[in-house]
């Protein structure tokens, strides 16, 4: 199984999308994670990711090497967002590609519950829109 | 030996890294000299995990001079 990870503090929505791969291609799954407008009880602006990210990356890796023989899949992309990511945008986008659906469902439900568990990564805060504007001041403000 | 905090650890100490100097330790070792110079760190210590150059450590780890040690909190990524 071909592994992609990439964590970036760009937009994911802009990054390229895996090719297909050679092989018995049946099913192509793909599972986008939105941030949310609502965090414990209150409306945000945004959610700040950061991680430890050589380990995280690593992780991802072994998580998916480790699930791979009970799901077997032709390929795998994962890419997580780090830094602020605005309500409506993605934080992590996972495609992955099988000769049928049930492995790539399969892989893809263990994979995510895995991710939570043991993956590097976490929602530093969150930020309102008031918070959000006033940092912006603020850095406009700092010396450069 | 380097040593990385993250998410509200980062808080509690102060720092996103430091430098220990306590040898070569186990993990009941390496808490011992990182509640001694962060004592804020005592009620997180049940849920924090460890890993030693980028990986979790196991029982028999142990942490040298040259490993990088990152105290890893519950996470929460996706």
């Amino acid at each position: 199984m071909q592994i992609h990870v990439h964590l970036t503090h760009e937009r994911l929505e802009g990054l390229p999308t895996l090719s297909s791969p050679s092989g018995p291609v049946g099913a192509r799954v793909e599972f986008v994670g939105i941030v949310r407008d609502q965090e414990d009880g209150r409306t945000i602006a945004a959610l700040e990711y950061e991680a430890y990210q050589p380990m995280a990356e690593r992780e991802i890796e072994r998580l998916l090497s480790e699930l791979q023989p009970r799901h077997p899949c032709l390929s795998v992309q994962v890419l997580h967002r780090l830094g602020v990511v605005p309500v409506g945008e993605a934080a992590i986008i996972v495609r992955i590609f099988a000769a049928h659906r049930r492995e790539a469902f399969e892989l893809l439900a263990r994979f995510m519950d895995r991710l939570k568990e043991d993956v590097p990564i976490w929602k530093r805060r969150s930020w309102t829109r008031t918070e959000l504007a006033a940092q912006g001041d603020h850095n406009q403000a700092a010396p450069g | 030996m380097r040593v990385l905090f993250f998410a509200h650890l980062k808080d509690v100490t102060g720092c996103a890294a430091t430098e220990l100097d306590c040898g070569e330790v186990d993990a009941e070792g390496l808490w011992a000299a990182l509640l001694r110079r962060y004592p804020g760190l005592q009620p997180y210590r049940a849920t924090v995990r460890l890993a030693c150059n980028a990986r979790y450590a196991g029982p028999q780890t142990r942490f040298g001079p040259s490993d990088e040690v990152a105290l890893i909190p519950p996470v929460s990524g996706g």
